[in-house]
């Protein structure tokens, strides 16, 4: 375990060493996707320098080499979660993909008119438009559970936030706009007490939270490898084995059939029936190296550098007049996200000026249409934080601020 | 760079997005239309009152950033006056020269070269052309 300091971290990012308009990046998008160390970039030329072959089909060293990074990648991700098997770890895209292939496995088969789905008002649209879809199709009904004041879930709808109609709870884990860490724990045993699954939206909490799969006691959990300083299109799904065993596969192809004739065909067991085609192996192989380089460090350490740099942005932020913070107030409360608006300024605009400063934040409604309707806002402006960003990132972001407002300065 | 978001956020574009020209919606307008950029959010409602085939007033509502807002207004300033078939044809050649098309700007809109200097944020470029797609679709509101 090593705690070294966002500076040293940065050295491990070769990206870091490239100049924007003549000055190093202050890199504040990590929740769209974060930079990759080198050991990321390293695994990925590795793997196709060495041993690219396809999986689960040759018998020459090569394929057996790649099924074993493959299998082994998979007992990694298994291993981050706290996952019980390697059995339930499904690879995929990303997270979009992860969720989508439940909605289409488990829900849409099983859902029926009557059956309720929960959501909550702050999903990414990567967790509400395959429940939409699956509503739609089964004739089951949407529910959202609402926001308090600071984008928290609140207390009266978290109390009711399950029926006997509730089949499933589809929940983020970390709100990818407003950074609220929901207590999804609770929510799953509530869900659990009504006889309803639970998907977890974890594309946001892994890259800064321990996440722990039997602790939390989900059904399905479903995270992206970019978000946590892997390769992009590499994610992961997570379902409790009685689940995936009992799924049909969302999609069919080559690489998940036991036996094929012409009219039938015996699936794989799961996971390997879930992931038909070839494979991203490399990406796989990288998401490893991905999951080893983070939780090389203390978690605990990290954790607690980020809430104080939560807590330092939040200050700095907080002190401009016009500009409005939103999520908790409580930096603990939070992981990654500090949205904000500027008055009379469209975030776009910010997001442009702040760029010429050589800040990377993001200007939009970052997936999340619902919740920006539900804030009144059309769009907000989103810093986000990763390893290796410091009060210096922010103190570069209030400078950038300073600008904006001379930019359009009040006549 | 800095000098970057200076010639982008020109004081043209900023009294333009302050000010806009044309903002006010039509009370009986001969048509109508609606453009949505899908990646910001941006919102635009455009309406027209006719004479024959020539523009005679225009309205437009932004809901966005300063340059769709700017570039809103000095399209709004240019169309007047001339027929529709031909505004949505500078709107073609407008988007073409913002693509980066070696393709010179037309001079009727010579008012609008402030926004030459998007052509260098390429995410942004679709925010100059929002109100001209909603001319090129102005639907018709009532057979007359
Ligand atoms: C909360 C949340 N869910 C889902 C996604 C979708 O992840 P991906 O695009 O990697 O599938 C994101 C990424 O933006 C996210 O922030």
């Amino acid at each position: 375990m090593s705690f070294p300091s966002p500076e040293t971290i940065r050295a491990d990012f070769p990206i870091f060493r490239r100049e924007f308009h003549g000055r190093p990046l202050a890199y504040l998008d990590n929740a769209a996707t974060t930079q990759k160390p080198r050991a990321v970039i390293e695994a990925l030329v590795d793997f196709y320098e060495h041993h690219n072959a396809n999986t689960h089909s040759g018998v020459h060293t090569l394929s057996e080499e790649a099924t074993e990074l493959y299998e082994e990648a998979r007992g990694r991700a298994a291993r981050f979660l706290n996952a019980p098997s390697p059995r339930c770890i499904v690879f995929t895209s990303g997270t979009t993909a992860a969720i989508n292939l439940v909605a289409q496995s488990w829900a849409r088969p099983r859902l029926q008119p009557g059956d309720e789905i929960v959501l909550t008002a702050m999903e990414h649209h990567s967790n509400l438009l395959p429940w939409q879809q699956v509503a739609r199709e089964t004739g089951a009904s949407l529910r959202y559970l609402e926001l308090d004041g600071e984008g928290r879930l609140a207390t009266e709808h978290m109390e009711k936030a399950v029926t006997e109609a509730t089949r499933l709870l589809a929940v983020t884990h970390v709100s990818n706009v407003l950074g609220t860490i929901n207590p999804v724990e609770r929510l799953v045993r509530q869900a659990r007490a009504v006889g309803a699954l639970t998907i977890v939206d974890a594309a946001q909490s892994t890259p800064h939270l321990p996440v722990d799969v039997q602790a939390l006691d989900c059904d399905f959990l479903a995270f992206s490898g970019h978000k946590v300083y892997g390769p992009m299109g590499i994610g992961v799904l997570y379902g409790k084995s009685e689940h995936l065993d009992a799924m049909e596969p969302h999609a069919s192809g080559g690489g998940m059939v036991l036996r094929v004739e012409r009219d039938g065909a015996d699936w794989m067991e799961a996971p390997w029936r879930f992931e038909a085609g070839t494979p991203n192996v490399a990406g796989a192989v990288a998401l490893a190296a991905a999951l080893d380089y983070l939780q090389g460090f203390d978690g605990e350490a990290l954790r607690g550098q980020e809430i104080a740099l939560t807590g330092y942005a939040l200050e700095r932020l907080g002190e401009r007049s016009g500009l409005r913070l939103y999520g908790p107030s409580d930096p603990a409360q939070r992981a990654g996200a500090i949205p904000f608006s500027v008055e009379g300024v469209h975030p776009h605009d910010v997001a442009e000026i702040l760029d010429g400063q050589s800040v990377a934040v993001r200007g939009g409604h970052h997936c999340c249409q619902p919740l920006m309707a539900h804030l009144g806002v059309p769009a907000l402006v989103r810093a986000s934080l990763g390893l290796y960003n410091d009060t210096n990132d922010i103190d570069r972001l209030a400078e950038g601020l300073e600008r904006v407002a001379g930019i359009f300065r009040h006549d | 760079m800095t000098e970057d978001a200076d010639t982008l956020y020109r004081e043209v574009i900023l009294e333009h997005a302050r000010h806009p020209r044309n903002a006010a919606p039509l009370e009986h307008p001969h048509r109508r239309a609606r453009a949505v950029n899908p990646l910001c959010g941006d919102e635009l409602e455009l309406t027209l009152t006719m004479d024959g085939e020539a523009i005679r007033e225009i309205g437009i509502q932004v809901r966005g950033c300063a340059i769709a807002q700017a570039a809103a207004s000095l399209m709004s300033k240019a169309v007047k006056g001339i027929a529709l078939s031909e505004a949505q044809a500078l709107g073609r050649a407008f988007a073409d020269h913002m693509h980066g098309d070696e393709t010179s700007l037309p001079a009727e809109l010579d008012g609008l070269r402030p926004l030459e200097a998007v052509k260098q944020h390429r995410s942004r470029i679709n925010c100059t052309l929002l109100a001209w797609q909603a001319l090129g679709e102005a639907a018709p509101l009532v057979e007359k």
